[in-house]
């Protein structure tokens, strides 16, 4: 059972359907500071590097506001392309916080203090459906063709028809006026001539008044249309026949699928999660498996195979397969996985830290899961990391120099050099908020504390997350 | 689409009709004004099914009548757009051809038929493919979808397509 077909083609879609979704309610003004467009892109991309996954974790590892995220899944459930389930758990953290709530008053508490310890906590979990998603796509493909090739053929448009005498005009709701008993004709109610059909009557004289030129001008348009959308959706198309005769990837239900997950014998939450208080904090730990590792390998493989091949620099770890993206796609698409976490103008010295904590956090993570593929990856990710090593180093310090300006441009161009490590390090911080918090080549973790608690705070929007690493950096 | 609604009506009765079968009088009088009319807003009148209730009746002054308002629940029938119909051919022309669908009259113009099949007048005037397989003439059968409606006060009429998957001949007459 192999994702990475439909992986592809889930981030194809997201980049063609729901590139500009924005999920504010509406009585929210879009300044450019709330406008959350590119959202739905990230989201779906970071849960097809996941199977179940608890919503909160999903939201602490995108930094996104977990109502944020809930908005945007809900969308996507609606869109058919997620299923979420819901269910009530008795949560550690929250018991140890209503107990310290009671404890600190007493007095009146006393008699609530039962009831919210056996209280339990809805928790919600999503997946994609990618067998739905297969149907979704291609229905939407449907109907997009169908709209348009309705309207060419003016197959759903009333038929109009011209008196040639006296040049009154009918359509067809005119009809039963129009009939006559002596012949097969419509016969015009003022001078009974015979009335001529206006597509005849177009055909025959091309020249036409302001309401033909109208008229072919909208056909042309639509043609247009038509055709840049066979020739723009065509890598989805061609995924979509790749996909055809394979087998879908189903988890299940969450049920299901957790049975399976822990009868695989994988230890459900890594040492990587335990170094984390909030995460252990949540009783029953759901929120990873290290199959979710794997899936994210296979992804950041793509990513730099891609990425990679844009740039031609490190190719070794970007040895793929893959075809290239088309620039339409690279351009738009590309840009929001970079912004994924809010790193479009990401600094390289964070790519030092994090490359370096991602090491540490192998290791540890080695003992508890020795995949092979993740082997793999350790192994390409060292070659990288060691050819890059000096570089990085170099670009660290000028990063340095650049921090205090904040300038963007400057460090776009950076972080295009960069741009193959930097999607590594994407992935990492979607796995483990760990690193942030370890983060100790940085020597700014205290700061990073406070952002995330900013991040908390305020409705974390992707250019919140822009600034936010700038501050880490 | 049908819709079973209750719609409220003032009925005039002349006081010939007072008396022990008033109600009866009052109902049939409904029925016969009521069922097989159309109304913009609801659709034809298919059934009335119940009475609902009659309100107090009004004398009106110098007649004689009695105003009562009925409240009755009846069947209607309402087209839209895109809905799909069985209807029986009832004219073929050069232009298309005219359908009904219990009240309902659809007229499908000929580039709403598919293209493969072609007007053939006569006798009995009819669109055909071109192997002859499927004629489409006075009393066949068709599915159509209905691409447009005229909503008068009084009066509803359609244009529909067969030129669409599904659609097109379900019976025909010829060969049943
Ligand atoms: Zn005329």
């Amino acid at each position: 059972m192999s994702v990475e077909p439909f992986n592809r083609l889930v981030k194809l879609a997201a980049r063609a359907f729901y590139d500009d979704i924005t999920t504010k309610g509406d009585n929210q003004p879009k300044t450019g500071r709330s406008d959350n467009r590119g959202i739905a892109v990230v989201v779906l991309d970071a849960l097809t590097r996941r199977q179940w996954v608890r919503e909160e974790d999903l939201a602490k590892d995108l930094k996104l506001h977990s109502k944020q995220l809930r908005r945007t899944l809900r969308f996507f459930e609606e869109e058919k392309l997620v299923t979420r389930d819901h269910r009530k758990e008795t949560a550690k953290g929250a018991k140890i916080y209503s107990a310290a709530v009671a404890a600190t008053a007493e007095g009146q508490r006393t008699a609530k203090e039962g009831e919210e310890k056996i209280k339990l906590h809805t928790h919600s979990y999503c997946c994609l459906d990618y067998a739905q998603i297969y149907d979704v796509v291609r229905y939407r493909l449907h109907r997009l063709r169908k709209k348009l090739k309705d309207e060419l053929e003016n197959k759903n448009t009333v038929q109009e028809y011209i008196c040639p005498n006296c040049g009154r005009r009918y359509n067809a709701l005119d009809a039963l006026r129009l009939v006559s008993p002596d012949d097969e004709y419509f016969h015009c109610e003022n001078c009974n001539g015979e009335l001529v059909a206006e597509s005849d009557k177009l055909a025959a004289q091309e020249g036409g008044d302001g309401d033909d030129n109208a008229r072919r001008r909208r056909r042309e348009k639509l043609k247009d249309m038509l055709q840049k959308m066979e020739v723009q959706l065509k890598p989805l198309m061609d995924q979509l026949n790749r996909v055809k005769d394979l087998p879908v990837p189903e988890f299940g239900s969450l049920q299901a699928w957790e049975a399976r997950a822990s009868a695989a014998g994988r230890p459900v939450n890594g040492d990587s999660s335990s170094n984390d208080p909030f995460k252990s904090s949540q009783g029953l730990g759901y929120g990873r498996t290290p199959m979710t590792f794997i899936g994210e390998t296979k992804v950041e493989v793509a990513f730099s195979g891609v990425e990679g091949k844009e740039e031609d620099v490190k190719s070794e770890t970007a040895s793929s397969d893959r075809k290239v993206l088309p620039p339409w796609m690279i351009k738009q698409g590309m840009n929001l996985t970079k912004e994924q976490r809010g790193e479009v103008k990401q600094e390289s010295k964070m790519d030092g830290i994090s490359s370096a904590e991602f090491s540490d956090d192998k290791k540890s993570n080695d003992d508890v899961d020795n995949k092979s593929l993740q082997d793999e990856y350790v192994k390409a990710y060292y070659a990288a990391l060691l050819k890059k090593q000096q570089e990085l180093e170099e670009a660290a310090k000028k990063q340095e120099l650049l921090h205090a300006p904040n300038s963007n441009g400057v460090s776009e161009s950076l972080s295009n050099r960069q741009v193959g490590m930097k999607s590594k390090r994407e992935e990492d911080e979607g796995e483990d908020d760990v690193e942030w918090e370890e983060a100790p080549t940085g020597g700014s973790t205290g700061e990073s504390y406070k952002v995330n608690d900013l991040n908390f705070e305020a409705e974390a929007s992707g250019e919140e997350e822009d600034d936010i690493d700038w501050e880490d950096g | 689409m049908f819709f079973h609604i209750v719609l409220e009506r003032n009925m005039q009765l002349h006081p010939r009709y007072f008396g022990r079968n008033l109600r009866d009088n009052l109902v049939s009088k409904l029925m016969k004004d009521v069922e097989g009319t159309c109304s913009g807003r609801h659709g034809f009148v298919v059934a009335i099914t119940g009475i609902e209730n009659i309100g107090k009746g009004l004398i009106r002054d110098g007649t004689g009548f009695v105003t009562f308002p009925v409240k009755y629940q009846c069947v209607v029938f309402r087209p839209f757009k895109g809905e799909i119909l069985e209807a029986v051919v009832t004219m073929v022309n050069k232009m298309g051809f005219f359908a009904e669908a219990g009240p309902v009259q659809i007229f499908v113009s000929n580039h709403l038929i598919p293209d493969d099949m072609e007007f053939q007048s006569g006798d009995m005037p009819n669109y055909t493919t071109s192997d002859g397989s499927v004629k489409i003439q006075k009393d066949s059968e068709v599915r159509l979808k209905i691409i447009g409606t005229r909503v008068d006060a009084t009066e509803i009429f359609c244009i529909g397509t067969i030129k669409d998957d599904f659609l097109g001949v379900i019976n025909d007459p010829a060969t049943a």
